[in-house]
Formats: C-alpha cells, sequence, structure tokens
C-alpha cells in the first residue's frame, strides 16, 4: 500500500524534474533570434523529389550527399529548417552546385535519384531587370552567361554584344549564376519553375 | 563438474580487438570529412589560393592518402559516409533502424534502400547485438565517458547508479516510429546517438561548425553519468531497441562455465550494460563485447552456439557456496 504522501511527493518531484529541465530550454527558445530558413534562396539538391513532404520522409539525414560534393555547396537545415532538419540545402549565394551528379549517385535513398543533367528541376534562373547592371545601362557584364554549365541553351543575351542576359526554359537552376553575380544585391535568383517569368519573355 | 574444458584462448584478447575496431571505426569518423575537404581542394585545382592552414590540411592528407590513390578526387570516394548509411568499396550499407524509420516515414518500401540494410540485419540475427558493442561510434564515446565515471568515483564524487525499466528503450523505438510516421519525417535519426555523432563530425570538420544534434549527444553523455552508467543505450536508445529485438535468438551467445566459475562476480562489475553473467543472466541486451570474458579471472565465460539461454546453472563449482553445500550433501551420503 503506498501512502498518498509519497504518491504527492513523487508527483511533485516528476513534475519539479520535468519544469527544471524544459525550463532552460523554453528560455533558450525565447532569447534565440527567430531564424526562419528562406525557401526561396534555399534549392534542394539535383535530383531531390519534387514534393517537399516525401522529400522529407525519403532522406534519412546520412549526410552523404554532402560528404561528395566536390564544391562542398551541400549544407544540412539546423533546428531553424523544423520538419527539414538534418535534410540538405543548397545555398547559391553562398556556393552553387556544379550538376557533377555526384550527391544523386550516392544517395541510398530514392531522395535524390539519377537525373540527367537536362531533367535536373532546381529552379530556374530570375532575373530582376531592374536591378541588373547591363539592364538598367549600368555597364557590362555578362558573368551569368559566360558561367553557366548548360551554355547558351540555359541563358544567352537578349541581343548579339549587349550583354542584356535572358533565361531560356533550359534552365535547371544550378545557381551558378547568382553564385558569380557581382551585383551586390543579386538581381539574379533562383525561383521555382512555376514562379518563373520565362516564358513571358521573348528573346 | 566441469563437463567443459577450457574456453579457446583468443577469446578472453577480443576485448583489445573491439576497442581496436570502436577507435577505428570512430577514428574513420574524424577523418573522412578531413579527406572530403581535401578531395575539394584537389577538384579545385587551386592550392596557391589555400591560406597557410588550408595548406597544411592538404599536405597532411596528401602524405597520408598518396600511397593508396592514384587520383584523390576521384579515388577517395571509395570509402563515404557514416555508421548510419556509407559506402564501402562499391558496397552501400545502412542501419536497420534508418531503413525501418524510412520505412515508416514514407509509408513505402524502396527496395534498393531496404537491401543495404540487409547484411547488418543478418549479422544481428546472428551476433545480436553486435553493433553497439563493437562498431557504434557512440559506444566508443559512451565507454569512455564511463570510464570517466571511475575516475570520478575515486576522486569522490557521486555518478549516477540508478536503474530504470529497460524495456522504456522499445517503447522509444515504437513512438520515435509512430511519430516518424504521422510527421513524414525521420524522427529517429535526431535521437540515436551514432547517427548524430556521424553526423555532428561531419558538420564540425568540414561545415564549419557543430550542429543542433551535438547538444543532445552532450546531455546524453551527462544522463550516463548523473543518472545511470550507460543509461542511454540501456534504457532509451532506439537503435539498441531494434538491436536487441533482432538478436534475440541470435545464435552466437555468451555463456558461463559453471564448473570454472568461482563466484568472483567480477564479470557482474565490468558489465557495461549491468547484465548478469554470474547467474546467466545475458538475455537479449548482452551485445556479446566480451568485457566479462576478458576479465574473468578463471575462464569460466566462453561463445556458444545456441539459439538461447541456458537458466541459472547454481553456484560456481570453484565458490565456497557451492563447495560447502556439496561437501555437505557428500557428508551426508555418507553418513547415510
Amino acid at each position: 500500500m503506498i501512502q498518498r504522501r509519497t504518491v504527492l511527493q513523487r508527483l511533485m518531484y516528476t513534475l519539479g524534474l520535468a519544469v527544471s529541465s524544459t525550463l532552460p530550454y523554453g528560455f533558450a527558445r525565447l532569447m534565440t533570434p527567430d531564424v526562419k530558413a528562406d525557401p526561396r534562396t534555399h534549392l534542394r539538391p539535383p535530383g531531390a523529389l519534387k514534393d517537399e513532404a516525401a522529400f522529407n520522409s525519403a532522406c534519412i539525414g546520412c549526410g552523404l550527399c554532402g560528404e561528395v560534393c566536390p564544391p562542398r555547396c551541400i549544407k544540412f537545415y539546423q533546428r531553424e529548417g523544423g520538419d527539414r532538419f538534418n535534410t540538405p540545402y543548397i545555398d547559391p549565394e553562398q556556393k552553387a552546385c556544379i550538376l557533377c551528379n555526384k550527391c544523386m549517385e550516392v544517395c541510398p535513398t530514392e531522395a535524390l535519384t539519377v537525373t540527367p543533367r537536362n531533367d535536373i528541376d532546381m529552379g530556374i534562373a530570375q532575373i530582376d531587370r531592374s536591378a541588373c547592371y547591363p539592364w538598367v545601362d549600368r555597364g557590362i557584364c555578362g558573368a551569368c552567361v559566360s558561367i553557366c554549365p548548360l551554355g547558351e541553351r540555359a541563358i544567352g543575351f537578349k541581343y548579339w554584344n549587349q550583354y542584356k542576359p535572358v533565361v531560356k526554359k533550359e534552365c535547371v537552376g544550378c545557381g551558378l549564376c547568382v553564385e558569380v553575380c557581382p551585383h551586390p544585391s543579386l538581381p539574379i535568383r533562383i525561383v521555382k519553375r512555376s514562379e518563373g517569368t520565362v516564358t513571358h519573355h521573348k528573346l | 563438474m566441469s563437463a567443459k574444458g577450457k574456453p579457446f584462448f583468443l577469446w578472453r584478447h577480443l576485448n583489445k580487438l573491439r576497442w581496436l575496431t570502436l577507435a577505428t571505426v570512430f577514428s574513420m569518423l574524424v577523418l573522412l570529412p578531413f579527406l572530403h575537404v581535401y578531395q575539394t581542394y584537389v577538384a579545385a585545382h587551386a592550392y596557391d589560393l589555400l591560406a597557410p592552414q588550408e595548406k597544411e590540411l592538404y599536405d597532411t592528407m596528401e602524405t597520408l592518402t598518396s600511397p593508396l590513390v592514384s587520383d584523390p578526387a576521384e579515388d577517395l570516394d571509395a570509402i563515404k559516409g557514416n555508421t548510419w548509411s556509407g559506402n564501402i568499396f562499391g558496397l552501400k550499407l545502412s542501419d536497420p533502424l534508418a531503413a525501418i524509420g524510412q520505412m515508416a516515414a514514407g509509408r513505402n518500401l524502396y527496395t534498393p534502400f531496404l537491401l543495404t540494410a540487409l547484411i547488418p540485419v543478418l549479422f544481428s540475427v546472428l551476433f545480436g547485438r553486435f553493433y553497439c558493442g563493437w562498431i557504434c561510434p557512440a559506444s566508443f564515446l559512451y565507454e569512455l565517458n564511463s570510464n570517466l565515471a571511475i575516475l570520478l568515483r575515486r576522486m569522490g564524487l557521486h555518478t549516477g547508479h540508478r536503474h530504470l525499466d529497460k524495456r522504456f528503450k522499445y517503447l522509444v523505438l515504437a513512438a520515435g516510429l509512430v511519430f516518424s510516421m504521422v510527421t513524414g519525417s525521420i524522427a529517429v535519426a535526431a535521437i540515436y546517438p551514432p547517427a548524430v555523432v556521424g553526423r555532428e563530425l561531419y558538420y564540425a570538420i568540414a561545415l564549419g561548425g557543430f550542429g543542433a544534434g551535438s547538444v543532445f549527444f552532450v546531455a546524453t553523455l551527462l544522463f550516463d553519468l548523473l543518472v545511470a552508467q550507460r543509461g542511454f543505450c540501456r534504457y532509451l536508445c532506439p537503435g539498441g531497441a531494434l538491436y536487441s529485438l533482432l538478436g534475440r535468438y541470435r545464435l552466437l551467445r555468451i555463456q558461463r562455465i559453471v564448473g570454472n566459475c568461482n563466484d568472483c562476480a567480477k564479470c557482474n562489475a565490468v558489465c557495461e550494460f549491468g547484465l548478469d553473467p554470474l547467474r546467466d543472466g545475458f538475455g537479449q541486451e548482452c551485445n556479446n563485447c566480451t568485457a566479462c570474458i576478458a576479465v574473468c579471472p578463471t575462464d569460466a565465460l566462453t561463445f556458444e552456439i545456441k539459439l538461447k539461454d541456458v537458466g541459472y546453472q547454481g553456484p560456481g563449482h570453484l565458490g565456497k557456496r557451492y563447495q560447502r553445500e556439496h561437501q555437505a550433501t557428500q557428508g551426508t551420503e555418507k553418513a547415510a
């Protein structure tokens, strides 16, 4: 027979332990700045499953894609990623994908499936024509066009030798143009294919 | 009486081999990120642009690997990953927990991935929880941690010796899988120490800093120090639970030779998982770590190929209790 007093004592002890262990966590949560991952600038590695939920459930967080990446562009979400915790992303502003296929080949699950280079869809480049140097007649540049691994198929100049870059539909969104862009506000960035305005432009 | 003779003499040295494999796996987990960084430097073809420290890393890794590989950028891909999932010379291996967790989270069967867990599952069925004692990089740190606990106790500090219910880890495993199923992300990966250690070492070395998982790992170390020795592995680890279940009917078991035993209880004292070899209490938690074999002064512990543990065989025949009882019965026989 257990005394009521001992039951209450144990209850209070457990409660006290639980409160004292969660309080520091709560304080830490309150004091840390609220860092939200920016889905616009963060890309999934090439060959990633399109559906975000499917990708999260397929990725086991082993980090192999990061460990084989030659430019070391693949990073991993930490706490700020929420349920994307420990899943890979690429921030092309820091370091962009070179489309080497190694991450797709090494991935043990179907999270990154081997995809031919032309079918990769990490997004599509989008140029802000109110900021890009050549588009606002602030000089010539063409860095994005010269770095593009897909060449003329993905990005070109509006007219010959005018250095106004225009994205084409073949762009796979590797983000090398974002990495190389010299403009401080990065008028070129990678957006979802559905958000791109490539189809509205005429060359 | 002692029907069996002495155990094979090498088995008492297996514990040293075990420490060697643990240390090797852990040092590989440290070395691989460095090798990866070196590979990226090689692939970039820009030695002259490296900072002095980076050059130092480059030179060190070049010295280490140049006898083994001709094209570092490609050939060093032969060994990649960690114990959660990795490649060794084209052989892809994954933790069974990764396979089950992914099955639960994705609610589908992706056969190529499940096959990577086949070899570990087979080995666990044969050797039980051997992963926990022989390979797990977190185990390496946890065992060092329990050695630290011994040191602290010698210094007069109190360390935790609570006994919790060892079935709790099965609850953690089930809850983790249900949670994975509900949220759709593999929750068990975040609380499974070897996966955390592998990841965090990579983050720390190649990506410039420890991630959130290191906080969790330090918490488990403190739990082991302050609450129960090897508490996380024994009571909470979901992977340990899975390996215990797989190894329930393992083929290779440690067994006491009652004829050689003198009831000294050194095996119980040395057992990391708090098992009871002295009274033949091994069960599915035993990870075949062979620490008890190594410490046994009378060669009374050996490997047996059996599907089940034998029950309590009574006091050891070299012990005082057995001899007293035995002589007593003999005495009565003579008297009668």
